[in-house]
Parts: structure tokens; C-alpha cells; sequence
């Protein structure tokens, strides 16, 4: 360090004269921390050091995958099993009664619309679906006023109270049996 | 008794307390992994959620109220019994003005018995005093800018990169913040598992190439499910684009829906 010449500091005359010695400038580089701030920080670096830590340990691995949400979720989503077949499914083994179907008027109808959810029909073929009903035909035509112009109506008190397929064929509506 | 707080000690029980630590995280990873194993082998394997966008095209013009999509939503995704839904149907009845009032129209009727699930009731208005009464399939609709995603705390409702508003039902803690901030009315609280649900537009169907169930099982095709990213000259969404002169729902809040209808009134909301 720096030694001022003649081996004495001009400070320990002050010591030998006994006054209060003065800080000596070259103290002022060993600076020392004092001891209640070394321990706040100390814990301040252990809060946050713990949240880091324990967010990394609860944080799932996929989240922030594709945003602030767990990617995984998306997988979850769509492993369910569907419960509606779908008109593919039924093209399978029933494409014939689907040719038919297209040249009519039901063409745009999906075939479990009416014949009700059958995806067990489509895994398993013994297991029948649902057994049809009139009820099915006048869901939709039965008279409403709210109903659009252009869809096929009636008063079903004032139009028959037989069955409908004793007149209409459900595949083929415009054609009697 | 005076616990020994000899340095043997301390080190022992510092030694147990970071193995049980490194045990538990190895049990995480482990369980996480196997779980996504088990969950994955139902999920379909080829599907990239950023391949895709999806849209609905809604034609009012062609809803006759049948309720059949309600109903399919139902069983699709076992909505709970009651008035829960994902999908529903709301009639508009707009009579004509009283004479001499003043009045373009009549004082709008709006009605969804259990969702139209069971049809609707004769209308309330006699036929020749309607002016114009219609059906209004309503579900999510898929916002651009989502208000319920905004204000999810946890994280568990979130935009899918492929365009479905999505809930997470592991992270949904069920405070209903998203509930309130659907300007469509959309969001329910599940009293079965009490987690926010709403419409995924059937996200398991999708990925799999089918339809979702209310656009599958409508009988006049008034619903039009299509991928934008996707989507052909002949592609249905393109024709109902050509066809029709489309508008979304609250189209001032700015929240940009991917549900377009064709053939509102002002009236609906």
C-alpha cells in the first residue's frame, strides 16, 4: 500500500499525542457492508431464488408452448372419442341408400339426424340405432311461421293423421311408396 | 426435549430434505410423462394446430328451428342437463307497428325455450300481425380478439394457433371473470365440475377430419364449418362467401368474430 516515506504515518503522532485518530484515507478502499444490509439482501436473493425455484418445479413443461397457456391442453382436447359417427362413416357400408338419398330433397340431411347417434352401429353393426318415429318429420315441417318461406310446411292437423310414410318415402320424399 | 443441533445432524437431516426434494421432482416428471403417453394415444397424431383456421358460416336464412344441433351439442359433449349450453337457438318475432304509431316495426320479441332443444311454441304473435320472425343459431364466435381470454388470471382459456377458443379444464379455477366478459353469452359454469365450459367447436371432431356435431347433423346445411387455411374454389365457406352478404355479431366491440352470419336483422344481438 502506500507507505508514506519515512516509515511513519503523520496519524500516529496524532495517536501518540492522544487525540482521536482520523480515519486514515486509505481505510475508506476495505470498505465493509454493514452487517443488517449483508443479511437483507441475503434474504431478498432467497425470496426470489425460491420463486424461481418454484416456479420451476410447478410450472408445467408445456406451458408457454404456443402462449400463455398449457400447450398439452390442446392434446387433452381433442383425445375424446367422437359420439356422432358422421356421414363418411355411413358412406362405408350404406353408399347405396346415400346415392339414393342425394338425388332428393334430404340430401342435405346428415343420416343421424334422423336414425340418431350411431357410432356404436358403425363400430359394431348388430348393435342396431335407433327405431324412427313421426315424430322426426314434423320436428322440422311442422307449420311455424318463424320458419323460412322456402322450406316444405304443414298444418299436420289439417294435412293427415296417418302415418307420413304411408304416403312419403323418408329417403325419397317427392316419391309414394 | 431439547433438540441436538450437532453438525452430523443438521448435515443428515440437509442431506434427507434435498433427496426428498430431487425424489419428488423425478416422480413429477415421471408421472407427467406417463400421463402423456396415456392421454396422447387417443389424440389424432397428424393434426398441426398452426395448419389450420377455423371458421363457421352461419345462414339464418335457411334455420328452421328444428333444435337438432342443440341437441347433437348436447349429447356431443355432455352439456350438462338444464339451461347450459354451447350452442343454441333464439327466435326473433318482430311484429308489425300498431297504426298510427309512428313505429317502423313492432317491440321485438326474443325467445329460446331450453335452448330450442324441443322446437319452439306457437309464436306469441298471431301469424298475420308478424312482420318478420326467423331463428338465430347462436355459439361461440370464435373471436379474433378474444375479451375472455383477456381476462383469464390463470391462464386457462386461451386463442388455439388454429383459431378455436379453447378452455383448459385442468387450470380453469372457476372464477367466472370469463363468464362476465363474453359479449355473447357464450361461457357457462359447469355445475358438474365447476370449471368454466363452453363451445370447442367439437375440437375433438375437427382434428380428426369430421365436422362438429351441430354443423354435422343440420338437416338444411344453415350451418357452414370451413377452414380458411384450407379452403378450394368449390369449398363451401367460398360459396357462402359468393353467395351472401356476411356480417358478424357486435360488430363495434372490435372483437373481430370468425362467425359470419348471413341474412341478419338489426335486431339480433
Amino acid at each position: 500500500m502506500n507507505q508514506p516515506p519515512g516509515g511513519r504515518t503523520p496519524f500516529r503522532a496524532a495517536e501518540e499525542t492522544g487525540r482521536t485518530p482520523i480515519q486514515p484515507f486509505y481505510s475508506m478502499r476495505r470498505f465493509k457492508m454493514p452487517p443488517q444490509i449483508v443479511r437483507l439482501v441475503l434474504l431478498t436473493l432467497a425470496i426470489v431464488g425460491s420463486y424461481f425455484v418454484a416456479r420451476a418445479f410447478l410450472t408445467p413443461a408445456s406451458f408457454g408452448e404456443f402462449g400463455w397457456y398449457r400447450g398439452e391442453a390442446l392434446v387433452e382436447l381433442r383425445s375424446r372419442t367422437p359420439v356422432y359417427a358422421g356421414k363418411q362413416a355411413c358412406d362405408e357400408c350404406h353408399s347405396d341408400q346415400l346415392q339414393k338419398l342425394a338425388k332428393f330433397e334430404h340430401k342435405t340431411l346428415s343420416c343421424e339426424a334422423c336414425h340418431g347417434v350411431s357410432r356404436e352401429h358403425a363400430e359394431n353393426p348388430d348393435i342396431l340405432p335407433v327405431k324412427l318415429t313421426g315424430s322426426h318429420c314434423i320436428r322440422c315441417h311442422e307449420a311455424n311461421p318463424s320458419r323460412p318461406k322456402w322450406f316444405k310446411q304443414i298444418v299436420v292437423k289439417d294435412h293427415y293423421s296417418g302415418k307420413c310414410t304411408e304416403c312419403h318415402v323418408p329417403h325419397q320424399p317427392s316419391q309414394s311408396p | 426435549m431439547k433438540t441436538q443441533y450437532s453438525r452430523r445432524n443438521v448435515l443428515t437431516r440437509l442431506g434427507g430434505a434435498i433427496a426428498g426434494l430431487l425424489t419428488l421432482s423425478t416422480a413429477r416428471a415421471v408421472k407427467a410423462a406417463v400421463q402423456k403417453v396415456f392421454v396422447s394415444s387417443g389424440a389424432p397424431k397428424d393434426y398441426d394446430t398452426t395448419k389450420h383456421k377455423w371458421l363457421m358460416c352461419i345462414d339464418v336464412n335457411r334455420c328452421i328451428g328444428c333444435g337438432l344441433c342443440v341437441e347433437a351439442c348436447k349429447k356431443e359433449n355432455s352439456v350438462p342437463e338444464g339451461p347450459y349450453f354451447r350452442t343454441w337457438i333464439e327466435r326473433y318475432i318482430i311484429p308489425k307497428p300498431e297504426p298510427g304509431s309512428g313505429q317502423t316495426r313492432g317491440e321485438t320479441l326474443v325467445d329460446s325455450p331450453n335452448g330450442g332443444m324441443h322446437g319452439f311454441p306457437p309464436s306469441p304473435v298471431p301469424k298475420d300481425q308478424i312482420e318478420h320472425s326467423f331463428f338465430v343459431p347462436k355459439l361461440c364466435n370464435l373471436c379474433e380478439h378474444s375479451p375472455c381470454v383477456q381476462v383469464c388470471p390463470v391462464g386457462a382459456t386461451f386463442d388455439a394457433p388454429d383459431g378455436a377458443v379453447l378452455i383448459d379444464p385442468k387450470y380453469c379455477i372457476g372464477c367466472g371473470f370469463c363468464i362476465q366478459a363474453c359479449p355473447y353469452g357464450c361461457r357457462f359454469l359447469s355445475p358438474v365440475t365447476h370449471t368454466a365450459e363452453k363451445c370447442t367447436l367439437c375440437y375433438h371432431r375437427i382434428t380428426r377430419g369430421l365436422k362438429p356435431a351441430c354443423a354435422e347433423i343440420c338437416p338444411t346445411q344453415a350451418r357452414i364449418f370451413g377452414d380458411l387455411k384450407n379452403a378450394g374454389p368449390d369449398d363451401p365457406i367460398r360459396k357462402f362467401y359468393e353467395n351472401n352478404r356476411v356480417s358478424v355479431l357486435k360488430p363495434h366491440l372490435g372483437t373481430e368474430p370468425r362467425v359470419l352470419y348471413a341474412g341478419l336483422d338489426k335486431e339480433v344481438r
